[in-house]
């Protein structure tokens, strides 16, 4: 078991370094961050200072080495645009984007599992009939779509706190988060309800829940206590790989709702070739991918025997 | 009862934004096409005219005004760039002189300016007794630590070379120096500029934000970001508060303030959006702002229903539209050529169909906002013409087919105009034109290379109120910046090079008479694009805001397109 682990982690640190490779290079490709101000190029003797100033006068694989050993010591750097710490720029967009992706997630997994149960329960009723449709649309519209229409119709309504409204103005964090976790969980909720429909529909047809309502159990006891369980593993892997997703900053949906979370300051940062901060980001986003699925590996590897061997 | 209302509401924007999307592939249906060559010509036109000039009331202590901007990269004077960066920047600081709406220089902490007889120094006369927002004086002192702050290697500002010509300047930026050799502030009444080489219009550049006094807390930005963050200046307004990034700014009046009037507003609260225009302009419809900016979609529709409220503002401001031309690489290196192409050009069409009217065709390169020097028809080949631009095209050798590349930035609002324009050279010249649409770097690097060719998307706006600032940079031999087979380094990427017009900038630099200078350019301005077409003017940068008239009187764009808040004040 401990070379398993061991093997792993080599492997995790191994897609990390070659992500950030790629990504350094990408960056690098993407051109040059000095050369102009808006419509005027920027003088050679001051692109010279300020190269000099982020380490840009550097051949490129001292660049990378000494961004590699920045990142184990956990400076991230300054920003090229506004020259704050990138790791301060970070932590405060994370914090937001966690909440956000938590709340979506609350709410996707909430209608989802219900629409999905009660779907299963009475195929080919009126109820399973609407939630096929009303799946169908919620997975064929875009997300942004979705979102500009919340924003024109229900912002700015009831609990819904307007967009844009003045920063003075406060919301507090769960009213904000609202629409922007309601537009990213729309689609998710869909994918759930089918998910959760479809491995229902195949546990109540097994044997044990036939064993479990001949012996009498109450309708309610066996959906609720022995189909449930068994169904809902396929949704609890989904909602894993969506978290992931979602920590790594809905770009779209917080920039249409000016939400200052990750991937909104990854929007910025990408319009500005602000470098520090999409390297950041994007490292963030592989790290977090990286371990929660070798946590899941080695989860899988603890309750099954067979993988450690292969 | 109220969940009811929302589904309602809810019900009708999808409805609504159903049409919208079918709307979008209705325009793009018609987008292309349209233009049927030089038969029957639409009526020409001027756009829409500029909303007449405000006469500033008294007004009163008061009230708060409330706008929205995007995240400035800096609000301290040291790295403020831009439009956003200098609008709280010049709130926060005021510097030797500033400048009215027309770019008229006013008094700022200066006084009164002179120069010596060859313009090769300047003496500044500073209002004694001002003081920033923490209570310490305003001096010459303050004035050369500022500038040194910008100046200095370590500091790295991407704005300093506004500074450049100021003797010591490059050996601070060369890290050799740590004082601006030049300016003498041993008078604390009293600042006295040397420069390198003559400028008459260096007064002018001083309106600049980096060149702000700064009290002697404001230390080295790169380590003291506590002041770069909230800055502590000489404005008519004050920070309240910190700048919460990406969310707000605060500004407080300054009772204090000694370089002018003290403004009437209490406060203003700038609100940073996501997205721009189109929050502001969202903002300002349900009321969260007092001013704002439109994406160009909306400029029709927004005019309609605000321009008879009086709450619409329009202005030609102190920038261009125009084409870059290689004007060294064939096919566009004659002047017949480039003539021809700009004389197929219909500007008024395209701005009936395409913008609607809210561009103003452009008659010039030096924009009107400059009133005195603006020549109203120096550039006689902006006028669409198709009888002669067929018989120049012949002379310079653009036949049918003759290839020509163009490129514009992408994901810029460019596109349609950019088809419209290739389809009028196309259908008026018979040109062979491929066109490309890159990221902005991209364009930015593709124009410097010492191989480009044929027409690229350009846009130019002043950074001080001078039509040199327009001549200098884009069409002197100096602001090439390179050989012939390097990359450029200056603004004149197009490579346009003409003794005369160079000896003729160089003869207004060094001459302190006002009227003659204007005449002077007036006269290079001829040459170059009278004679030479060495760029191909388009449009000019006219600018709308809308503007909460109901409770505010005073409100006006300033020379940098911003609202003029130490004006602004309550009904």
């Amino acid at each position: 078991m401990g070379k398993f682990v061991i093997r792993r982690l080599a492997q995790a640190i191994m897609v990390v370094i070659a992500a950030t490779l790629l990504l350094f290079i990408g960056l690098f490709v993407l051109g040059d961050p000095f050369a102009s101000t808006g419509d005027k190029v920027v003088p050679p003797e001051t692109q010279e200072i300020l190269r000099e100033k982020f380490g840009l006068d550097q051949s490129l694989p001292m660049q990378y080495l000494t961004y590699l050993g920045n990142l184990f010591t956990g400076d991230l750097g300054i920003d090229f645009n506004q020259r704050r710490e990138v790791s301060s720029m970070i932590g405060d967009a994370l914090p937001a984007t966690a909440r956000l992706a938590l709340v979506a997630i609350i709410i996707d997994v909430f209608i989802g599992v219900v629409a999905g149960i009660v779907a299963a329960i009475f195929r080919y009723s009126f109820w399973d009939v609407l939630v096929t449709i009303l799946t169908t649309l919620a997975i064929g519209i875009p997300t942004f779509v979705i979102g500009i229409w919340l924003r024109q119709t229900v912002s700015g309504v009831w609990i819904f706190p307007g967009v844009p409204r003045s920063f003075t103005e406060v919301v507090p964090w769960y009213q904000e988060v609202l629409l922007p976790a309601f537009t990213l969980a729309i689609v998710d909720a869909a994918f759930i309800a089918r998910l959760m429909r479809g491995s229902m529909l195949e546990v109540l047809r097994t044997d044990y829940i036939r064993t479990a309502r001949a012996k009498g159990l109450g309708e309610r006891t066996v959906i609720l206590k022995h189909a449930f369980r068994n169904s809902i593993i396929p949704v609890v892997t989904y909602v894993g790989i969506s978290i992931g997703i979602l920590m790594g900053g809905a770009l779209i949906t917080e920039t249409l709702f000016q939400y200052n979370g990750v991937g909104f300051l990854l929007v910025k940062s990408i319009g500005q070739n602000n470098n520090p901060v999409i390297m950041a980001i994007v490292t963030f986003a592989v790290l977090i991918y990286v371990l929660l699925s070798m946590v899941v590996d080695i989860l899988y590897a603890y309750l099954d025997p067979r993988i450690r061997l292969s | 009862m109220r969940n009811k209302a929302v589904w309602l509401r809810a019900a009708a924007g999808l409805s609504v934004a159903a049409l919208v999307l079918s709307a979008c592939s209705q325009k793009e249906n018609t987008g292309t096409g349209g233009n049927e060559g030089g038969e029957e010509q639409a009526k020409p036109s001027s756009g829409w005219e500029e909303t007449p000039d405000i006469e500033i009331q008294e007004g009163k202590q008061g009230g708060t005004f409330r706008l929205g901007i995007t995240e400035p990269t800096a609000i301290d004077p040291y790295n403020a760039q831009e439009s956003e960066g200098i609008l709280v920047s010049q709130q926060l600081f005021t510097g030797l002189i500033k400048v009215d709406p027309d770019g008229e220089p006013l008094p700022g902490v200066a006084d009164k300016w002179e120069n010596n007889e060859d313009c090769t120094e300047w003496t500044f006369d500073l209002k004694t007794g001002t003081k920033f927002h923490n209570g310490e004086e305003v001096n010459a002192e303050a004035f050369k630590r500022g500038w040194e702050r910008v100046a200095a290697k370590k500091s790295a500002s991407e704005v300093a070379y506004h500074l450049a010509g100021i003797e010591g300047f490059d050996q601070m930026q060369a890290g050799t120096a740590k004082a601006l050799s030049g300016v003498d502030a041993s008078d604390p009444a009293k600042l006295v500029v040397k420069l390198t080489e003559p400028n008459c219009e260096f007064f002018l550049r001083t309106n600049h934000p980096v060149y702000s006094p700064v009290p002697t807390t404001a230390g080295d930005p790169a380590t003291n970001t506590a002041f770069v963050e909230s800055p502590i200046g000489n404005g008519p307004f004050m920070m309240d508060g910190k700048w919460e990034h990406d969310r707000g700014i605060k500004l407080k009046r300054f009772d204090d303030y000694g370089a002018g009037d003290p403004a009437y507003l209490d406060t203003v609260e700038i609100t940073i959006t996501a997205n721009g225009n189109q929050d502001e302009y969202a903002g300002f419809e349900n009321g969260t702002f007092d001013w704002a900016r439109m994406p160009v979609p909306v400029l029709s529709q927004a005019r309609s229903t605000y321009l008879d409220q009086d709450k619409w503002i329009t202005r030609n401001t102190n920038g261009m539209n125009y084409l870059l031309v290689m004007v060294t690489k064939k096919p566009t290196d004659s002047v017949e050529a480039r003539k021809a192409i700009s004389m197929a050009i219909n500007r008024d069409e395209i701005i009936n169909s395409i913008f609607q009217g809210s561009q103003t065709p452009a008659t010039s390169f030096v924009p009107p906002v400059f009133e005195d020097a603006f020549q109203a028809d120096v550039c006689d080949a902006c006028e669409f013409n198709l009888d002669e631009a067929k018989k120049l095209a012949e002379e310079a050798g653009l036949t049918e087919g003759t290839a020509l590349t163009m490129q514009f930035n992408v994901d810029a609002g460019h596109d349609e105009w950019m088809a419209a324009v290739k389809d009028q050279l196309e259908t008026n010249l018979g040109l062979k034109i491929s066109m490309t649409s890159v990221p902005f770097p991209d364009l930015l690097d593709n124009e410097r290379q010492p191989d480009a060719a044929g027409l690229y998307r350009s846009a130019w706006g002043a950074d001080y109120p001078t039509p040199e600032n327009f001549l200098t940079p884009l069409l002197s031999t100096t602001a090439i910046g390179a050989g012939p087979t390097e990359p450029a380094t200056g603004d004149n990427k197009g490579r346009y090079s003409n003794t005369k017009f160079d000896d003729l900038l160089a003869e207004a630099k060094s001459n302190p008479d006002e009227a003659e200078r204007t005449r002077l350019y007036q006269e290079a301005e001829k040459i170059a694009i009278g004679d030479d077409l060495a760029l191909i003017p388009l449009w000019n940068r006219t600018q709308h805001r809308l503007v909460n008239s109901e409770k505010f009187i005073n409100a006006r764009m300033d020379f940098n397109e911003n609202p003029d808040l130490s004006v602004i004040s309550v009904k």
